[in-house]
């Protein structure tokens, strides 16, 4: 039924000509997520290795705003030393001051700053990108409906615009974005990273790496969070069981 | 006399709730330099927190306005409402022809209409171009007035404006002599 | 609990200087209330509980959150992200709106089936509706603090509402923004508002509980209590009733904060507000979507705004409009059918809201707005006038006796015996 359906409404989507396909939303992807469901928890390795693919990729236009290095620590943190953290922030330049003398000055990052923005301010940001403004991504996986599948599908969504279909200036095809036409090149291929823990670069792999990253990225207490759901849960189940137990006594003499 | 004491004893609480000295002085009239517009081109400039829309219209633009009035797809084709100040309330709703100046604020619900100056296109074939509201569909024409049928109520509202220059614009400050508030707008 | 307070000498000592053990010994352990209360009675208890986890909740968030345009949207994810145990108080307190609002829609309609708003308790409803009226404010406030976008257009679109007052409308509404669009001004007062209605709220509450006791509570079968034989005290029978329930809500309750906290939200609300571009669309949350489907179903605005908060209006006047003398709708054959209709109608209103009104959506929209009408305004008086109840039981213990609760209809067979 669901497949005669779908067949149904992709002749409809086709007949009907690239306007009407514009309103049809696509079918998110279904990929599985190790954080799925309400024991799931993050992979640190996956993160890390997601964490590379920002660092050298998206990192170039998108700013993780609300992150500062020393998250990339602790028990919610993706499994780096403090050591290690140190290093990640000391690889960036920060402003700081003004000094004694009254001027601005660099200098290496501390865990305690926020993660460097590609761009000084949105305008700068537009400037750079044919007028067109990267979105901060340190919530991209909630602020999009569908989260994680659908950033999946963006990133592996893109094709050749299809005969026919006129693209604007410097706009891409993609098959998830509403729309079809998204002004971000297509920034993930084969290969564009060479993993660190020898993990084969595909444009799958470090799709689903960087998404699983970008997730954690918009909810780094998911951990904590389900961890004290199911406690909370199981107490209440019995102090529910209880109060049941004890309602049936006391009002055994009413009825 | 109770009476009298109280209400001027809580006047102070109920107007400070009104725009503050500094809210109002930022709300300053603007100056835009216009020349740099082509003819077929719009720029959004801020005054007062809205985005005023300063379109340039091509002749091909304005001769459809002129043949739009009588067509009865307007719902007030000679702004009649008072939507804007009496020097826009002509057929080309501004002060020059090729120059719309319009508080870009659907009179619906306070979005933010998106120009779709091409005829025809998505919005169907019949479409004359103007502008459309992603919010609820509400469209208006190449003069901010809006179509029949759609949940806006009144045209685009037209903000007080004047040339200071025969390029410069000055957003928020009426031409001399004329004395025209924003508040007097039916609706923004 | 009650028995040996009298004996503490302290507690003896307070008592005479206040009364407050007295006043708790009579009305929680001497409060006659019917014995023959359904599961749809805890949902009055479950409300206040609501109120007093969102009071503690919010004030705890105000600690950490900043009302400041620019800054507000980052203390809530720094709330989220950087201060301890931030993310439960914000998932508490977010979902706890939607809970909220959940347990007195239901507690409403519970009071529509059972008639529980007729006399003696006219006054009992309507402070019960002020409250609902209260809670709306509050939660639309409430919603604007993150600053996201929804938040923003949200906030844009329900103050423009007043500029369909006619003449004056442009002048209120730039007296509520304390500006010329939603701005810092807004956000400022919409804080100050939020902080304080809860506590206003508190207040109606308290006269409310004043009124309910004065009369006692309604029961499934509408009659009065006749005596002794129909009553059980508050405390145990009802206490440890109401405590099951809550156990059971806060499963319920629970699995949305820890598992599936933001279900119930608009991802447009985790990208900050920008007031020069608004969201594909503007959608308020669930709670308020019957009302926005009310005001997006009528074709003018004015009349739009009016019918939106009539909807609301017109159940203080609901002990009027009803003629039928007798409460609960189990015996009442027609207006049952009615009710359960009213409630198809608020669900189907609702679905409606969540949709852009176009085609199909508009159509419902406006049949089920004029139902609503329909229901209130005509069915109510009439059905009252020709309707024929059916036999009612001589009293509470009579009908519990002879197995007549069944008669109580659905709420009744919750009840296990």
């Amino acid at each position: 039924m669901r497949k005669l359906v779908l067949a149904v409404a992709g002749a409809a989507a086709l007949g009907l000509g690239a306007a009407w396909a514009q309103e049809a939303s696509q079918p998110l992807p279904d990929e599985h997520w190790s954080f799925d469901g309400i024991f799931g928890t993050y992979d640190r390795a996956e993160l890390q290795r997601g964490f590379q693919v920002y660092t050298q990729v998206c990192a170039a236009c998108h700013a993780l705003e609300h992150l500062l290095y020393a998250d990339l620590g602790g028990p919610n943190g993706l499994g780096y030393s403090e050591a290690e953290v140190k290093a990640i922030a000391a690889q960036a330049q920060v402003t700081d001051g003004p000094n004694d003398q009254g001027e601005m000055f660099q200098r290496p990052g501390r865990p305690s700053d926020p993660f460097a923005r590609p761009f000084a301010n949105d305008k700068a940001a537009r400037a750079a990108n044919n007028g067109a403004l990267p979105p901060d991504l340190s919530l991209i996986v909630k602020a999009r409906e569908g989260g994680p599948q659908y950033v999946y599908g963006v990133l592996t969504g893109y094709r050749e615009p299809p005969p026919g279909v006129k693209m604007g200036q410097g706009m891409n095809y993609n098959l998830q974005f509403p729309g079809h036409q998204i002004a971000m090149p297509q920034p993930l291929r084969d290969d564009s990273v060479t993993y660190a823990d020898g993990t084969k670069a595909t444009l799958q792999q470090e799709a689903h790496d960087v998404v699983a990253f970008l997730t954690w990225a918009s909810e780094p207490t998911m951990e904590p969070r389900k961890r004290t759901g199911v406690k909370v849960f199981l107490f209440l189940l019995v102090a529910t069981v209880c109060a049941y137990v004890v309602k049936r006594r006391i009002w055994a003499s009413v009825h | 006399m109770g009476a009298i004491g109280t209400v001027s004893a809580l006047w102070p609480f109920f107007a400070s709730l009104s725009p503050a000295r500094d809210t109002i002085a930022a709300g300053a009239p603007i100056d835009v330099d216009v020349s740099t517009i082509k003819p077929g081109q719009q720029i959004t400039v801020v005054w007062r927190g809205h985005p005023i829309f300063i379109l340039h219209r091509t002749p091909d633009e304005l001769k459809m306005l002129q043949e739009a009035k009588d067509t009865g797809l307007l719902r007030d084709p000679d702004s009649q409402q008072p939507q804007q100040p009496s020097y826009a309330a002509n057929w080309h709703r501004s002060l020059k022809p090729e120059h719309l100046v319009l508080i870009g604020v659907c009179t619906h619900l306070g979005c933010i209409p998106r120009l779709e100056a091409a005829p025809g296109g998505d919005l169907g074939a019949n479409w004359p171009g103007g502008y459309f509201c992603p919010c609820h569909g509400s469209k208006y024409d190449l003069a901010g007035r809006v179509f029949n049928g759609v949940p806006a109520p009144l045209n685009l509202p037209v903000p007080p404006y004047n040339y200071i220059k025969d390029n410069l614009m000055r957003v928020g400050e009426n031409p001399p002599g004329i004395n025209f508030e924003i508040s007097e707008i039916e609706q923004i | 609990m009650a028995a040996p307070v009298k004996q503490n000498k302290l507690i003896r000592w307070i008592d005479h200087r206040l009364p407050v053990f007295t006043l708790m010994e009579h009305e929680l352990n001497e409060y006659p209330t019917p014995k023959n209360l359904n599961y749809w009675w805890n949902f009055g208890s479950l409300a206040g509980i609501m109120l007093v986890i969102m009071i503690f909740t919010g004030v705890f968030l105000a600690m950490a959150y900043t009302p400041q345009k620019d800054l507000a949207f980052d203390s809530v994810e720094r709330i989220m992200r950087e201060v301890n145990y931030g993310w439960l108080m914000r998932y508490i307190h977010m979902n706890g709106a939607s809970f909220f609002f959940i347990v007195t829609y239901i507690h409403i309609f519970r009071g529509l089936y059972y008639g529980s708003y007729k006399t003696p308790r006219e006054l009992l409803w309507m402070l019960g509706v002020v409250i609902l009226l209260l809670m709306m404010a509050t939660a639309f406030m409430g919603y604007v603090l993150p600053w996201g976008q929804m938040s923003y257009w949200g906030a844009t679109v329900i103050t423009n509402l007043f500029s369909a007052v006619p003449v004056v409308g442009n002048a209120i509404v730039t007296w509520l923004w304390g500006g010329f669009v939603v701005d810092n001004p807004t956000l400022n007062r919409f804080f100050a508002l939020h902080y304080l209605l809860p506590f206003v709220i508190v207040g109606v509450v308290m006269l409310h509980l004043a009124a309910l006791h004065q009369h006692g509570s309604n029961n499934p079968l509408g009659i009065d209590r006749k005596g002794p034989q129909d009553s059980i005290p508050f405390h145990p029978y009802y206490t440890i009733k109401d405590l099951f329930g809550l156990g059971v809500f806060l499963l319920f309750y629970a699995a949305f904060v820890f598992f599936w906290p933001n279900l119930l939200g608009d991802p447009a609300n985790y990208i900050p507000a920008n007031p020069l571009q608004t969201p594909p669309e503007i959608v308020p949350e669930w709670y308020f979507l019957p009302f926005y489907a009310i005001l997006r179903s009528v074709p003018n605005k004015l009349l739009g705004v009016v019918m939106m908060f009539g909807s609301i209006f017109i159940l203080f006047l609901l002990p009027w409009l009803d003629t039928s003398r007798v409460r609960s709708a189990t015996f009442r054959p027609i207006y049952k059918w009615f009710f359960f209709v009213l409630i198809v109608d608020c669900v189907a209103l609702g679905i409606v809201g969540a949709h852009r009104p176009e085609g199909i959506w508009v159509v419902i929209g406006r049949i089920a707005t004029a139902y609503y009408y329909f229901h209130f305004l005509l069915m109510m008086p009439f059905v009252g006038w020709f309707e024929r109840p059916r036999p009612l039981p001589t009293s509470i213990s009579s009908a519990v006796l002879k197995g007549g609760g069944r008669l109580a209809g659905a709420g009744a067979t919750m009840e296990k015996p």
